[in-house]
């Protein structure tokens, strides 16, 4: 890309239509000139005269046009040997597109995304423009690639009868789409945003009132977030207005906290005392936390940050959703993995076998450890994954073999483990969960 | 994390974004072409008729009057000329700007060498960003596209003038009208016969078939009036068709022959605006669909796995159930994705990829032992008890059983 921009610069030092403009002006003026000059006195004489001199300058001057054109002509072609050479046009997959038959399908995940991200009059707009699209025509039509010319003049729509019959008909994800607009989801994350855009400006009180009027579920989800909140709360007030910026009053600084932690830690006891205790016992370091044992608890630079991310995980948990947009990590993953989808579509077009899309890829197409949400069992000796209908097992060595594979390896009803002498009743293997 | 698959391989990871330079250089080229042919007419003519002047001037067979009306003409014509000019010359410069934009906003990228980098976020964020306002531009969503563009400040790295004046042609040919797709084909003409497209001689079928549906007399003269005209030279790259299309004139609309009434159906409009769509991407070097389909296809793949559409997968996405130790719902099992990833196949792995340290709790779910530990303690349970991170049943601790997975 160092390269392609050097380039750039280069061509960017060519000459461009506007100096050809400049010439087409020259010979505008003198044209003028000459028509003034004849005009003015009407002689024939004269104006044979001018209309000779004339004819060598424009001349001239057309030339210079053109050179000029050529110029930024060559610039042009300048630009497009630099494109081949440092920016190669590579393949894309053309020939099948799997996500056509979907629009509404995706046109709702780019509308919660755009909810998520805390677009609200984009996403309204596209809400709206997306409905009125679907309501007066059929949404966009694609000619697939390889359709003969002479097979345009049949009738295209037989798509059609599959898409009403889809569990998902047009009809129906267009009131998921409105209901995206008028429903709870939108105001759900307004008021997510709205949230976390005072968490940023360092103001605990809209997350603390959320996460205590969700304790319930919180608790049920093992999730801690009220807790941290106000522990936060209580280190930030204990900072002082120095540091704050709050109003400096009885509620703020280290008596602040302490009333603080008396009114809100109590309902906490039972889950965290120890962490209470510590808590507590730092006001005896009052002076001189940095130095104390307890610098760690009143670090609170990354704090903030880390209480905003579990807030939008725990918040977007309770709605069901994942903490990061789907579409940003499924669009990541793809620029991660098309790589390896056109090294096999190029691999199989040598060797001439067709890719057929079956249940699972054909190919592998790492990602970074963050990218894998589910454990992935892989067994060791049939090499396949594990599914539903050919579950996990372990045998009572502790061993994991897919339920397949064993019944192919026990003799009878004995079973000897391919990874450790030991031996066992193909009864005692228990199917897990991973 | 520095495994393997966070690296970014800089050279094969932009396929998606090599239209984003493709575009701009193919509209400096057609912009050139055309400022080229406007000169080279204009040119050609002020330099005859001045020659003609002068000579007519010379042999005084033009009076001087004429000699003033002849520059006239020239002066117009080369004013003309300037405007059209000066038109291209700020499209250059607006398509230079895009690609100095487009540069270097790629080139931010060759500084990152892993995806864990914090730049690399905000970087794929905008390329999201980039294949959303694709995705709408080409379905037609100008308003949206247009505000979300604006609302991140990147006019400069997608193409809304090139969609909107596409989506124009497209609406129009949706609404039965050729002519702004006739134009377009006139624009383009030379590039259109190198593709070898049929867009000219199906629009042309079009006007043909609009005006025998009249069936008025008068209409049926200028039908064929119209063939001889515009369809018959079509007779050497589409014989059967013209033949064909010309035999229409004794069906009218009512024809119950299907070879003939599909003439008159009102589906051709739509076709006839998916073929233009299709030139003119071809015409462009644009992909032919839309790239967030591609990014989404192999991005959804690449995530799936066979739980995330399993009876598990949809009782630990509704509200309530899971738990905060289970770091995050997986995208795919999120509501977003989840019924557009069911119809793209599972990723495949060579390798298992679980928890170190796995422990079986005796209801056969299995966990990581630093995860039960975490989650024993924020329980508040004792040293001597576990917890299931999903259905919150508590077991002894000593209950819990190895697990190797090899």
């Amino acid at each position: 890309m160092d390269s392609l921009q050097h380039a750039l610069a280069e061509v960017n030092k060519m000459r461009r239509l506007s100096t050809a403009v400049d010439h087409v002006d020259k010979i505008i003026e003198m044209l003028s000139t000459a028509r003034e000059q004849v005009a003015t006195t009407l002689d024939p004489h004269t104006t044979s005269l001018t209309m000779t001199k004339l004819q060598n300058p424009i001349k001239v001057a057309f030339e210079r046009v053109n050179e000029d054109l050529k110029e930024v002509s060559g610039a042009h072609k300048k630009l497009g040997r630099a494109l081949d050479k440092h920016f190669p046009l590579k393949p894309l997959p053309s020939d099948h597109d799997a996500m056509a038959e979907y629009p509404d399908l995706i046109n709702r995940a780019i509308a919660m995304h755009l909810l998520r991200e805390g677009q609200f009059s984009v996403a309204s707009t596209f809400i709206d423009e997306a409905q009125d699209a679907s309501t007066h025509h059929a949404p966009y039509q694609r000619l697939d690639a390889d359709t003969p010319d002479d097979d345009l003049d049949e009738p295209m729509d037989e798509d059609d009868p599959d898409m009403n019959a889809s569990p998902f008909t047009t009809a129906s994800t267009n009131q998921d789409l409105s209901s995206l607009q008028s429903q709870e989801l939108q105001t759900k994350f307004a008021e997510m945003y709205s949230i976390l855009q005072e968490l940023k400006a360092r103001n605990l009180g809209p997350a603390i009132d959320w996460a205590r009027s969700n304790s319930d579920e919180l608790e049920a989800r093992g999730s801690n977030l009220e807790f941290e909140l106000i522990k936060l709360q209580f280190v930030w007030l204990f900072k002082g207005p120095l540091v704050n910026g709050l109003p400096d009053n009885e509620r703020n600084g280290r008596s602040g906290a302490l009333d603080y932690a008396r009114r809100n830690f109590s309902r906490f006891q039972g889950r965290h005392f120890a962490e209470i205790n510590r808590l507590v016992g730092a006001m005896a370091f009052a002076s001189n936390i940095p130095d104390s044992p307890y610098k760690q608890d009143f670090a609170i630079d990354g704090a903030f940050m880390d209480v905003a991310s579990s807030f939008t995980r725990e918040f977007c948990s309770l709605l069901g959703l994942s903490a990061e947009s789907p579409l940003y990590i499924a669009a990541t993953a793809g620029a991660l993995a098309l790589p390896y989808q056109m090294k096999f579509v190029e691999m199989s077009k040598a060797k001439g076998t067709e890719w057929t899309t079956a249940n699972e890829l054909a190919f592998e197409t790492p990602l970074p450890e963050r990218m894998l949400y589910h454990s992935i069992f892989v067994c060791p000796v049939a090499k396949e994954q594990t599914t539903e209908a050919n579950p996990p097992m372990m045998i009572p060595c502790g061993h994991v073999l897919a339920k397949e594979t064993l019944q192919r390896l026990c003799k009878g009803s004995r079973l000897k483990c391919p990874y450790c002498p030991s031996e066992g009743q193909i009864k005692d293997a228990r199917q897990i969960i991973l | 994390m520095a495994d393997e698959a966070s690296k970014i391989d800089h050279k094969r990871h932009l396929l998606l974004d090599q239209p984003l330079l493709r575009l701009p250089y193919e509209l400096l080229r057609k912009n050139f072409r055309s400022a080229h042919f406007t000169t080279e007419w204009d040119a050609a003519f002020v330099k005859n008729l001045l020659k003609d002047t002068a000579t007519g001037s010379l042999n005084a067979k033009t009076p001087p009057e004429d000699v003033v009306k002849n520059l006239d003409v020239m002066l117009a014509r080369m004013r003309g000329l300037k405007r059209k000019l000066t038109t291209n010359a700020e499209e250059e410069a607006r398509l230079y700007r895009q690609l100095d934009a487009r540069v270097a906003h790629l080139r931010e990228l060759s500084g990152m060498h892993t995806v864990d980098d914090v730049r690399y976020e905000s970087w794929s964020r905008q390329r999201l960003d980039r294949l959303m306002i694709d995705y709408l531009l080409r379905h037609g969503y100008n308003a949206s596209a247009t505000a979300l563009a604006n609302e991140r400040q990147m006019q400069d790295l997608v193409d809304i003038d090139t969609f909107v004046s596409m989506s124009k042609i497209r609406t129009a040919l949706e609404g039965g009208s050729v002519q702004e797709a006739l134009a377009w084909c006139a624009d383009n003409k030379k590039e259109l016969r190198k593709l070898k497209s049929n867009l000219e001689f199906m629009l042309r079928c079009q006007q043909y078939i609009e005006l025998l549906r009249a069936e008025q007399p008068g209409k049926t003269t200028e039908a064929i009036a119209y063939a001889k005209k515009f369809i018959v030279p079509f007779n050497e790259t589409y014989p059967a068709e013209v033949l064909h299309i010309i035999g229409l004139l004794t069906f009218g609309p009512e024809t119950r022959l299907p070879a003939y009434a599909r003439y008159y159906s009102p589906d051709r409009w739509s076709q006839l605006a998916a073929i233009f769509v299709d030139a003119h991407n071809k015409l462009l070097g644009l992909p032919s669909f839309p790239l967030l389909h591609i990014a989404l296809s192999s991005g959804l793949s690449a995530l799936k796995t066979p739980a995330c559409h399993g009876a598990e997968a949809t009782a630990s996405s509704t509200p309530g159930h899971g738990t905060s130790l289970t770091a995050s719902v997986c995208p795919i099992c999120s509501t977003e994705l989840n019924e557009l990833a069911r119809n793209v196949p599972y990723a495949h792995h060579d390798k298992s990829h679980v928890a170190s340290d796995l422990m079986v709790l005796p209801n056969n779910r299995v966990y990581g032992q630093a995860r039960i530990q975490e989650c024993a303690a924020k329980a508040g349970l004792g040293p001597n008890h576990v917890k299931d991170l999903v259905t919150g049943q508590v077991y002894p601790a000593d209950k819990l059983k190895k697990v190797f997975i090899t």
